[in-house]
């Protein structure tokens, strides 16, 4: 694919995380999948793998989801990344480009992890900075997803889901949805999920957002007995995270919205089963739907405790 | 300039990442702790950084897993943690590309300790690197960087993935050994130090190593600093006898797979 190739939009219809023990398949098969999502870190050292992405993307619109542009770092973003995510925009024509709210990037170090933010102003204008820098070197506005978090800083002042629309508001970048993130960090930080979604609903603009993730998460017993959910994005999409799911179609619209499977992962065609489910949630409630339902009945009883 | 204004519940969110990094990688546990005020979660801070640091140093251990295949399967996956753990701590990434991550796990783990009994450790690590970082190209096929004309009319193009490797064991069969769980043989071969040489490349079927005798080393070496094919064959009769270097030659490097022979006709050769 030339770097003049043409970007195919991401239909608002179910697509799958495409991992590399699947590129074989979906090559030699050509499966039912309305498009793939894949993360730019495991095809910049890789040529081999990328130009299997290549052979993909010409049968298959394309998202690009980043792990590692760490939008939250104090330090800025790394240059020499941003160019090589740049390079690979103009390889693979992407339809939808995406990071999270979070970092990972410290002193010249690399962790492989969606670290958390404090939700402060210092952090909202850093993240603000970033993110235009970002999309200022690739040309395009870009998604940011909120992450799972499993601790809150004292020094969060914003709540999570004002803090990300002041972000898009500034920037006018998007914001990926991640129904899955929004349980696991609302349990985590002993909040009722449904408030939670009721939050996120009032404050984010449904034309902000430009895709949803779905995924499923681990449970787990810390040491000390807690009971914690980790996004570890190895398991099917949970019966509670369905439902939160079908009210983000209500209230936010039908939108491009992706099975994450990671770890363990399963054979693709359970992939597609995933896919499918969500694709009836998206035509069944879509349909159903008035333009933004339940957003002004949402901010009238909004309150931000509990979502950060 | 003024101080940014949340500085009251909290540091500066550049202090907190660099407090937060050490922490997530420090083996000490006081160091990985952070102050409690720091929190305000409904769990204690600690369980959370808990969370961060399995996911940082599984996720690192996961990509030198993907890289060293054999060296897990020989000392194990726990000791193979270990290993990838302190070689985190001491050499975390500094890019987001994980599958590049790892250039020197093999120098890290030479003397790691309680891994006297595997003196071959490291070489078959340093074996494995190579592998995995050919792997990781396009197949080049033999059009590649490298030709060498003869006076003969005989052009031969090299595969520009072509590279030599040495070690002092057989790690390709050590290597074989292990992966097949093969015990009676890995027992012979531990014991068979020497000095070995592969010429390895990506080839369209995958990333090749082949043994290579002393004078078809120097004579590839030759190559792959772009000498001439008379200094080529010079430098393998240097340490091989010159009445047996074209047949040394014509039987290890021929037949090999990563070279094109072309016939070029008279006022072609430049």
């Amino acid at each position: 694919m030339s770097e003049s190739s043409t970007v195919d939009p991401i239909p608002a219809q179910a697509g799958i995380g495409l991992r590399m023990p699947h590129h074989e398949q979906v090559l030699a098969t050509r499966p039912r999948a309305a498009w793939f999502e894949v993360h730019p870190e495991n095809f910049m050292s890789n040529d081999c793998a990328l130009a299997e992405l290549e052979r993909v993307r010409a049968n298959y619109p394309l998202s690009l989801h980043a792990v590692g542009l760490s939008l939250g770092s104090a330090g800025g973003v790394d240059r020499a990344h941003l160019e090589r995510l740049r390079q690979l925009r103009g390889r693979l024509a992407p339809g939808l480009v995406s990071d999270h709210l979070s970092w990972s990037t410290q002193g010249g170090q690399y962790l492989p992890d969606l670290l958390p933010l404090p939700y402060s102003e210092e952090a909202l204008g850093i993240v603000c900075r970033n993110v235009e820098l970002v999309q200022q070197a690739l040309g395009t506005a870009i998604l940011v997803e909120n992450p799972s978090t499993y601790l809150r800083f004292a020094a969060s002042v914003i709540p999570e889901a004002e803090f990300l629309a002041a972000v898009a508001r500034r920037t006018g970048c998007g914001v990926l949805f991640d129904v899955n993130n929004v349980y696991v960090s609302a349990r985590n930080q002993a909040c009722d999920p449904a408030t939670v979604l009721a939050d996120w609903c009032a404050v984010l603009d449904p034309a902000s957002v430009g895709e949803i993730h779905l995924a499923g998460h681990a449970i787990v017993q810390a040491a000390t007995g807690e009971e914690l959910r980790i996004d570890d994005h190895g398991d099917h999409v949970c019966q509670a995270v369905w439902a939160l799911y079908e009210q983000t179609v209500l209230y936010f619209g039908a939108r491009p919205t992706l099975i994450e499977w990671d770890t363990r992962l399963p054979a693709f065609e359970v992939l597609q089963e995933e896919a499918s489910r969500a694709q009836s949630c998206l035509d069944g409630n879509a349909r159903r739907a008035p333009a933004h339902p339940a957003r002004a009945s949402h901010r009238a009883q909004a309150t931000h405790a509990g979502a950060h | 300039m003024p101080a940014p204004t949340d500085t009251l519940n909290g540091p500066p969110l550049a202090a907190l990442q660099s407090q937060m990094a050490a922490a997530l990688l420090a083996a000490d546990r006081d160091a990985q702790a952070l102050p409690e005020d720091l929190f305000a979660g409904a769990h204690p801070g600690a369980i959370g950084l808990r969370v961060h640091r399995n996911t940082v140093l599984g996720a690192l251990s996961n990509a030198l897993r993907s890289s060293f295949r054999s060296i897990e399967h020989l000392v194990g996956e726990a000791f193979f943690d270990r290993m990838a753990v302190a070689y985190a701590r001491a050499k975390p990434p500094q890019a987001p590309q994980l599958d590049a991550y790892g250039a020197d796990f093999a120098s890290f783990i030479e003397g790691f300790p309680a891994t006297e009994a595997l003196p071959y450790l490291a070489d078959l690590a340093h074996f494995e690197w190579q592998l995995d970082e050919l792997g990781r190209q396009r197949p080049d096929g033999v059009s590649g960087a490298h030709c060498m004309l003869f006076d003969t009319g005989v052009r031969l193009h090299f595969a520009s993935s072509l590279r030599l490797h040495q070690s002092s064991y057989p790690v390709d069969r050590l290597r074989e050994a292990i992966l097949a769980e093969d015990t009676d043989a890995l027992a012979v071969l531990v014991h068979e130090l020497g000095r070995y040489r592969y010429a390895l490349w990506r080839g369209e079927e995958g990333v090749k190593a082949s043994p290579l005798g002393a004078a078809a080393a120097e004579f590839l070496g030759a190559v792959l600093r772009g000498a001439a094919a008379e200094q080529a064959i010079s430098a393998a009769a240097a340490v091989g006898e010159a009445e047996e270097i074209a047949g040394l030659l014509a039987a290890e490097i021929l037949p090999a797979g990563f070279l094109r022979i072309e016939a070029v006709a008279p006022g072609t050769r430049n």
